[in-house]
């Protein structure tokens, strides 16, 4: 069973994933180039290369796990949390500890065997992204989990497998991340002090400034965050204020698209193809602890962050939390905007 | 001259650095190993190749720049943040920034191009932790600064750019968002238990030993209960020490025994990796009249291996997957012959 562990330090917890637990050979560096797994079991024909299908869109008369489908949600193979048990929340002298219960889903974006998320059309794009909303909101009637991540990672360096088929990934979590709690408190705090949404300000003032603003159509924008940790790091926000990605409806689906697809398909020229990541930042699940979370419709705002993985994180920024970025935001935007 | 910039939601400090201010071009997506060909600055009699000195052993009593040193410390020719004469705040509408002063130095730690910090002598290693020392303080004066960062890249994939072994060190007008962490969960543990967290853990680790490497009479290190990566390292002083830079002389030498003794081991039980170390320390002036940090913090050393690439989920939570448990990292650690 893998565990759930808290530093008693930073508060943060870690998976420890002891059923992958590998050996230091296992860690030998791996070169760039990759064999790919064949045959994809990603591709149309090959449904029965995975576990059996959670959810699909699907063309009238197809059968699941079958041909025939549009966007497929299956259970990842090798799963980083077991679905199946309880927390069964417990101290290990002046540590803590619970298990590793979560639920680990791959979406696969395509049928067709592409590795970029850009080539796709937009109307299959929001497919996905009401797919994503879908399983958000389905897996919020088991009330072991506190939150729903969902991200994306394009190409090895950024941490996806040897498989070239476009697809993201979720995980539900029995905790709230770190990060995640760390930009709920930020933003309760600027709510409580101003009495205002910190990410409506934010957006008002790039849609002002322009300096920082990549895109803007269709009620999103994209921009290049004003203290960016990562060259090109860019963010895309709903101008509505939402504080649950789940409140998209399919006319917020094809705008998302529009700019998550102009978006990755400019740094796709700008940049060579690089590998990114991006991961939705949502609101967590409020069933526990309601009243702790009384201002959260109002203070904060649904996005996305997109994160090309051009540099490499060194000693200091993993030891700090404090990271270096060699591309100021605004040229970052300018390059992105002109590309 | 960059900035440090302050992230609204998580009041996260960056540094925005205009220095390299590169273009899409000036980003390498993959390159296989450090280039070494070309006159190595660090290497005796290319002394011209650095900023001036700002620190030397110079056993021989050599000039300042020229060869006969043992350990050298010179500016960092890239800097990431700059000494400039004042510290100034500002607001534009939501966001709030500073200009990024601070110095930025290395420390040549040999003369030897071909040796890593683990080949050193003991001798050595002391020499250069006394330069740690010795240039820790000199920083720390400047009432500006709140943080001096002793930190070492080992490796391309560690961030190191160049091949001959040195580590860096900088100074900061804020104390970085993770040491903030790691000092309110202290005080909160300390408030509640009147006990300093770290000193609790050397205990319990000493205690259970399934994630103790070594120890000697000063310092422990072990595996972490919750590292986030595989064959993450904890060097820490077993008795309650708030700065770094109150290391004994005794404390010296077994700094550099358990030092020496944990990069040995991690390159045989690893196979050479990149790596990178960080010494956390209290922030300057913790035990002034606002606060008391010097009660419950207590300097460490993180040492990380680069092993694993950090994906998408990691970065975006916080939360991340370490397919090592420190138990099973710690016993091949404590089982490499060395």
């Amino acid at each position: 069973m893998p565990q759930l562990r808290k530093d008693p330090v930073i508060g943060r917890w870690v998976i420890i994933a002891t059923e992958r637990a590998k050996r230091p050979n296992d860690f030998k560096q791996i070169s760039a180039d990759i064999t790919e797994v064949m045959p994809c079991p990603f591709c149309e024909g090959n449904e029965s290369l995975t576990p059996p299908e959670i959810r699909a869109v699907r063309s009238p008369g197809s059968r699941p796990n079958g041909p025939g489908w549009d966007v497929r949600v299956v259970p990842n193979l090798h799963p980083v949390l077991r679905i199946e048990g309880d927390l069964d929340k417990q101290p290990h002298g002046i540590y803590d500890m619970m298990n590793g219960v979560g639920a680990n889903e791959v979406i696969i974006e395509t049928h067709e065997h592409t590795e970029h998320m850009s080539s796709l059309k937009y109307e299959q794009i929001a497919k996905v992204l009401m797919a994503y909303k879908e399983r958000i909101v389905d897996l919020e009637g088991d009330t072991r989990f506190k939150y729903v991540l969902v991200f994306k990672n394009h190409k090895p360096a950024s941490g996806a497998t040897k498989i070239r088929h476009c697809r993201s990934q979720l995980i539900a979590l029995p905790v709230c991340p770190k990060s995640v709690k760390g930009e709920l408190i930020g933003a309760k705090r600027y709510f409580e002090y101003k009495d205002r949404c910190v990410f409506c300000d934010i957006i008002s003032q790039e849609l002002n400034d322009k300096k920082r603003l990549i895109l803007d159509i269709d009620g999103f924008v994209a921009i290049s965050p004003f203290a960016a940790r990562f060259p090109f790091e860019t963010w895309i926000l709903p101008k509505k204020h939402s504080a649950d990605y789940t409140s998209i409806i399919d006319v917020d689906a094809n705008g998302l698209a529009k700019v998550l697809k102009e978006i990755l398909f400019r740094m796709h020229r700008l940049l060579s193809d690089p590998p990114f990541n991006y991961i939705i930042h949502t609101a967590p699940y409020r069933r526990a602890k309601k009243g702790y979370w009384g201002t959260i419709e109002n203070d904060y705002h649904w996005h996305i962050e997109i994160i090309p993985r051009l540099t490499r994180v060194a000693g200091f920024e993993w030891g700090t939390g404090f990271y270096i970025n060699p591309m100021p935001p605004e040229d970052a935007a300018r390059f992105l905007r002109e590309a | 001259m960059g900035e440090l910039r302050l992230d609204p939601m998580t009041a996260r400090w960056v540094i925005i650095s205009n220095e390299k201010d590169f273009g899409p071009e000036g980003y390498d997506i993959e390159s296989p190993s450090i280039d070494g060909s070309g006159a190595c600055p660090f290497c005796p009699g290319n002394e011209r190749l650095t900023p001036p000195e700002v620190d030397a052993d110079r056993p021989s009593a050599s000039g300042a720049d020229t060869p006969g040193w043992v350990t050298r410390t010179v500016p960092n020719k890239f800097p990431a943040l700059k000494n400039e004469p004042d510290l100034e705040r500002s607001g534009i509408g939501v966001f709030d920034m500073m200009n990024g002063i601070g110095e930025h130095e290395v420390i040549i730690e040999d003369t030897d191009h071909n040796k890593q910090l683990a080949d050193l002598s003991i001798e050595q290693i002391k020499r250069i932790i006394y330069v740690y020392k010795r240039r820790s303080i000199e920083l720390g004066r400047d009432e500006r600064f709140k943080y001096v960062l002793i930190f070492k890249n080992y490796g391309l994939a560690a961030g190191a750019s160049l091949e001959h072994s040195h580590t860096q060190l900088i100074s900061l007008p804020i104390v970085p968002k993770r040491v903030m962490e790691e000092l309110e969960c202290a005080q909160r543990y300390y408030d509640y238990k009147e006990r300093c967290v770290f000193c609790d853990i050397a205990r319990q680790e000493l205690d259970y030993r399934h994630r103790e490497i070594c120890e000697n009479d000063d310092f422990v290190a072990f595996c972490p209960f919750a590292s986030r990566s595989p064959f993450e390292i904890s060097i820490i002083p077993r008795r309650h020490q708030a700065y770094f830079t109150n290391i004994s002389d005794g404390q010296i030498e077994n700094f550099a025994r358990i030092l020496k003794e944990i990069l040995m081991r991690v390159r045989q039980a690893l196979h050479n990796p990149p790596y990178n170390f960080i010494i956390h320390t209290t922030p300057l002036n913790g035990n002034n009249s606002s606060n008391d940090f010097h009660v419950y913090y207590h300097w460490h050393v993180e040492v990380m291996p680069k092993l694993s690439k950090i994906a998408g989920f990691e970065w975006g939570s916080g939360f991340y997957i370490n397919s090592t448990s420190p138990e099973t990292a710690s016993r091949y650690l404590r089982e490499a012959v060395i």
